[in-house]
């Protein structure tokens, strides 16, 4: 595992969905969908656009899941849902509970018309200490990260700047490989 | 007064620390809730029966206006206005049972106030730690205006105004104005203001929020600020009638009160009242022109006015009842606050439970029915159909209910049994079902208490300070 790098598996940032701070969810998802129709040598699609400051540093990452919160009726939010399990309620009280606030809210197409106009800013992830990866790390090492923080990418710095984007999918498609190597040998 | 300045900075950070996780500052709090000269101003005083345990030991305090009665240690402590009664406080030789062990008290137990900073807040009942029976804790806190800490060991925790815990043991927590938790055992938890919580682990778990911006007229609480809103605008303009009952030093009973009834020195009693046998009217209480039938009591800054209760009535620590009719039985918990008025009166039938921190206010005539159970913000009819249920429904609920702001899981059955349970216990406790020879409660125990004050040091660096007192037989 040792012998792979980084920087031979990861997608670089230019084949990468960007946009900038301040465009909306709408901007993003046409961003992914851009970069899904350009890079399609790809196995695995992207699944995540990363939002630039407007030096064109990374700021925040935009996964499919925060999109989907920004439909979530406004009463459920995580925070409440968090407070609910501390209050004790079951989890099956709390599916019925946010199966209650679906039914009471706006139909989704209607909540998709307003969520496209929101600001990635506002659901977007902040890097964590843990997310970046230097482009001459070794694999083992990504593993570990990737393991450890429950993450689905890291982010691969050279220094200073962020050259790409290392997805647990082409982690995986790698270590598959050597799995298989090593089988042979 | 730079002894008391360095205990309130001393106290303070001590809440601070506890209450790190939560990052909840303290500080803006802690320095204006009451101006410290208020704290030179009144007295303390404590009660001797021959039917209560006594010891009181107070080092390193400031008490103004602070009653005790029981069993009761305070150590580096500021309790301004605030009651301890120590009246139900278990002895050495009782036994309680949990988890199946049967464990006995090994000595008297006493509350510990320490390193803490109580206003106007209610301490009372008795530990139902079962890891602490003999020792009722109340450390590192601070509490806001009309708190109530019942039965409820608390170490590391902050209570907003008119916050209660109840039966609760409860470590480095921050609970919001006018909340109400009754959990067996928290920790590290930052209740919001206005949130009704009563939960019994593998029973039931109810909880209710108050919409805040209905809320906020009544109650409003800004770290910085003493509170303001419905609630203490209607303590405030009543303040003066209380000035005369501790100023005087021997107030007359009122004529007409039975001997089985207790009528607390230190409550107001306005005009034309009724008070009819077994009732018991505790210190702070406020009663005017009012008709309380047998059995019938009135807690700790409770305020009836204007109002008839047919008798065996409960009316909770801080409750207020104005312009209403409650029949038999009525139970109004902890600082619920029910107001009709002259010409829209509340009618609440028999059997009736008013959830404790619940508010009523009409501006229109409005009844509820006997046996009924009540929650949450009520204005009209529409809110009382919405947060209100017959007891016989509630108690078929098996499983879960979403209502309004109310979530519900579990027996409904059970919730119903243990508030009944408990109404029975208040009414056996407070001496409403005594009948002569059985069942002496607070009504009959309470009736003489002889009351001593203590005064703080009057000038100099321990202005404000007590010095150390050991009351004992």
């Amino acid at each position: 595992m040792a012998n792979v790098t980084i920087r031979e598996i990861m997608v670089p940032l230019s084949e990468y969905a960007t946009v900038r701070e301040g465009a909306t969810l709408l901007d993003a998802v046409l961003a992914l969908e851009k970069a899904q129709e350009e890079f399609e040598h790809y196995q695995y699609r992207h699944r995540a656009v990363l939002v630039l400051n407007g030096e064109g540093r990374v700021v925040g990452k935009l996964s499919q899941l925060d999109v989907l919160s920004a439909l979530e009726p406004g009463d459920s939010s995580d925070a409440e849902l968090k407070q609910l399990m501390r209050l004790g309620f079951s989890h099956e009280f709390i599916r019925g509970f946010r199966k209650q606030k679906r039914l009471e809210a706006e139909p989704l197409k209607n909540l998709c018309g307003k969520a496209a106009g929101l600001k990635v800013e506002a659901f977007m992830q902040a890097p964590g200490e843990g997310e970046y990866v230097e482009a001459t790390a070794s694999l083992d090492i990504a593993v570990h990260q990737l393991v450890a923080g429950d993450h689905l990418s890291l982010l691969v710095t050279q220094g200073d700047a962020i050259v790409g984007v290392l997805r647990l999918a082409d982690v995986f498609a790698a270590v598959f490989h050597l799995m298989k190597e090593c089988q042979l040998t | 007064m730079k002894a008391l300045k360095s205990l309130l900075d001393r106290i303070a950070q001590r809440v601070n620390i506890n209450l790190r996780e939560l990052e909840f500052d303290v500080m803006p709090i802690a320095h204006h809730l009451v101006p410290l000269k208020q704290m030179t101003k009144f007295y303390a005083f404590y009660g001797i029966t021959p039917n209560h345990s006594l010891s009181l030991e107070f080092r390193h305090s400031s008490l103004a206006g602070s009653y005790f009665l029981g069993r009761c240690r305070t150590n580096h402590s500021i309790l301004y206005k605030t009651d301890v009664r120590g009246d139900e406080l278990q002895k050495k030789g009782a036994t309680f049972t949990f988890n199946g062990h049967t464990l006995t008290l090994a000595e008297d137990e006493i509350i510990d106030v320490q390193d803490s900073y109580l206003v106007k807040t209610l301490v009372h009942s008795y530990s139902h730690d079962p890891e602490s029976r003999e020792r009722f804790f109340v450390t590192n806190t601070l509490s806001c205006h009309y708190a109530n800490i019942h039965g409820s060991p608390t170490d590391g925790s902050f209570l907003g105004p008119f916050a209660t815990v109840d039966l609760t043991t409860m470590y480095d927590c921050a609970i919001g104005a006018y909340c109400y938790i009754q959990a067996g055992e928290i920790g590290h938890f930052h209740a919001d203001p206005g949130m009704v919580w009563a939960r019994s682990r593998g029973d039931f778990n109810f909880v209710y929020h108050h919409p805040l911006d209905r809320l906020k007229p009544y109650i409003d609480f800004v770290p910085g600020k003493a509170p303001t809103g419905v609630f203490m605008d209607f303590l405030e303009v009543r303040k003066k009638d209380f000035e005369r009952v501790f100023d005087v030093v021997n107030l007359q009973r009122p004529k007409g009160i039975p001997s089985n009834a207790s009528l607390d020195r230190y409550a107001v009693i306005k005009p034309k009242m009724h008070i009819a046998e077994n009732v018991l009217v505790a210190q702070r209480a406020y009663l005017e022109n009012s008709y309380l039938g047998k059995g019938a009591n009135a807690q700790e800054n409770c305020y009836i006015i204007n109002s008839r209760l047919e008798g065996d009535n409960v009316t909770a620590h801080g409750a207020k009842i104005i312009d209403a009719d409650l029949g038999n039985r009525v139970f109004v918990g902890f600082n619920s606050f029910l107001r009709g008025c002259p010409h829209c009166r509340l009618t609440i039938g028999s059997g009736t439970i008013v959830m404790p921190h619940t508010i009523i206010d009409i501006d229109r005539p409005l009844t509820i029915p006997a046996n009924h159970f009540v929650w949450g913000m009520i204005a009209d009819e529409a809110d009382l159909a919405q947060n209100s249920m017959p007891l016989e429904d509630f108690a078929r609920i098996d499983g879960r209910l979403y209502r309004g702001n109310l979530l519900f899981e579990g027996s409904g059955a059970a919730f119903v049994a243990a508030f009944q349970k408990r109404i029975e216990h208040i009414l056996l406790d407070n001496g409403a079902l005594f009948d002569g020879k059985r069942y002496k409660g607070h009504a009959q125990r309470n009736q003489n208490i002889s009351v001593n004050t203590i005064q703080p040091y009057p000038e100099g660096r321990l202005k404000g300070m007590y010095p150390t007192i050991l009351i004992q037989p």
